[in-house]
């Protein structure tokens, strides 16, 4: 089962899509497009530093790439979770059946794992809006705390869809990682944006 | 790092040239993946015709290696070489284009990531192994600033900065490097 894919529509389409009554996309796409707006801000306050900042096109290049890979998980996010409820619908069924089982737990296990990469790229996105704030020229600080708050919107939004999935406990290194991410996009959110006050 | 493997084209040739067996072996292993990403993923070529290809490049090279005008133009004329024959193999093969301008400008988008990416991986051999290990861990294989910290003990805090200096460090090797296209008679 497969989605369409989100990087092909015009953006007002997508808020439809996310606002419809569907499944997906749902909070899961939209943590991975926070992140992926953040990376993006980052790119550019960095790439508008360049002149005073011999790392500013390094970080750049790394924002870049986050911000790719965040984009396209907000697509695989929307399609593992629709995966992992047609899976639970099917387990819903009469019986035991060992097999099944196993294959929902499997499901159930990427979609908690495609948050949990949201989560860290946030993470990553939130340390590089932390760095651009800090070298940036001046013009450009509001934008980098802003970038750090949607990357720790972002990894927060999806540490708490790792947290809710049925196939995670307390104490898995999944949702260990998870927090871990969330807390230190939202230090480095907090540095960012007290730096600007 | 081996000692040929850190040898330009042009001193890699002239090995070759002189009968150096193990120069040979590090010519085919430094454009093997570069001749098979340009049948496969170039052309499209199927496994079979693309193990054909690959196979009559390399004899080729072997054979006119003496043509070769400029030494330093290895890489234009095996990429010139590899596209002449998967063009041939998709004559004899009768494989249909529907619509040719479509597939000839993609073939040349293609075409054209495929040498960034070798040009890249290219300079890449140039810079410190930690420099290599860490834009390899961050690019190509998509790890977190966490994992990075993690498996190499370095703080996560400096790490932005460390993969920015090392692709600083890239950038003046591609920049300083010349597009040879001088490319034999063969």
């Amino acid at each position: 089962m497969e989605t369409e894919d989100y990087l092909d529509l015009r953006l007002d389409d997508f808020l439809d899509r996310l606002s419809a009554g569907g499944q997906a996309p749902g909070g899961g796409s939209a943590a991975a497009l926070s992140v992926a707006f953040a990376a993006g801000l980052v790119a550019m306050v960095a790439r508008c530093s360049r002149a005073s900042w011999e790392d500013a096109s390094g970080v750049a290049a790394q924002s870049l790439a986050i911000r790719e890979r965040a984009a396209q998980l907000a697509r695989t996010d929307a399609d593992a979770w629709q995966e992992a409820t047609a899976a639970l619908h099917q387990a819903g069924g009469e019986g035991a059946d060992k097999r099944r089982d196993f294959e929902l737990e499997q499901k159930l296990r990427r979609a908690a794992a495609v948050p949990l990469e949201i989560a860290e790229l946030g993470a990553d996105a939130a340390a590089l809006a932390a760095l651009v704030g800090e070298y940036c020229e001046g013009a450009h600080r509001a934008d980098a705390a802003a970038a750090a708050a949607l990357a720790a919107g972002g990894a927060s939004a999806a540490a708490h869809l790792v947290e809710v999935n049925l196939a995670v406990r307390e104490g898995d290194e999944t949702l260990l990682r998870a927090r871990a991410s969330e807390q230190a996009a939202a230090d480095a959110a907090q540095r960012t944006l007290a730096s600007v006050r | 790092m081996s000692q040929l493997s850190a040898l330009s084209d042009a001193e890699l040739v002239q090995r070759c040239r002189a009968g150096n067996t193990d120069a040979w072996n590090e010519l085919v292993e430094r454009f093997s993946r570069y001749v098979y990403a340009v049948c496969t993923r170039g052309f499209r070529l199927n496994e079979e015709d693309a193990e054909d290809v690959f196979q009559e490049v390399f004899t080729r090279v072997f054979t006119h290696l003496d043509t070769l005008r400029n030494d330093a133009a290895l890489r234009p004329w095996i990429a010139q070489l590899t596209r002449r024959l998967c063009l041939d193999t998709i004559q004899k093969g009768g494989r249909e284009q529907a619509t040719a301008e479509p597939l000839a400008e993609d073939l040349a988008s293609d075409l054209e990531v495929i040498d960034e990416a070798f040009t890249v991986r290219e300079a890449m051999t140039t810079l410190s192994d930690a420099c290599q290990d860490i834009l390899d861990r961050f690019f190509a294989r998509d790890q977190s600033y966490r994992t990075i910290s993690d498996e190499l003990d370095i703080p996560s805090g400096t790490i932005a900065s460390r993969i920015a200096r090392c692709l600083s460090k890239l950038r003046v090797e591609l920049e300083g490097r010349s597009d040879p296209s001088d490319v034999s008679r063969e």
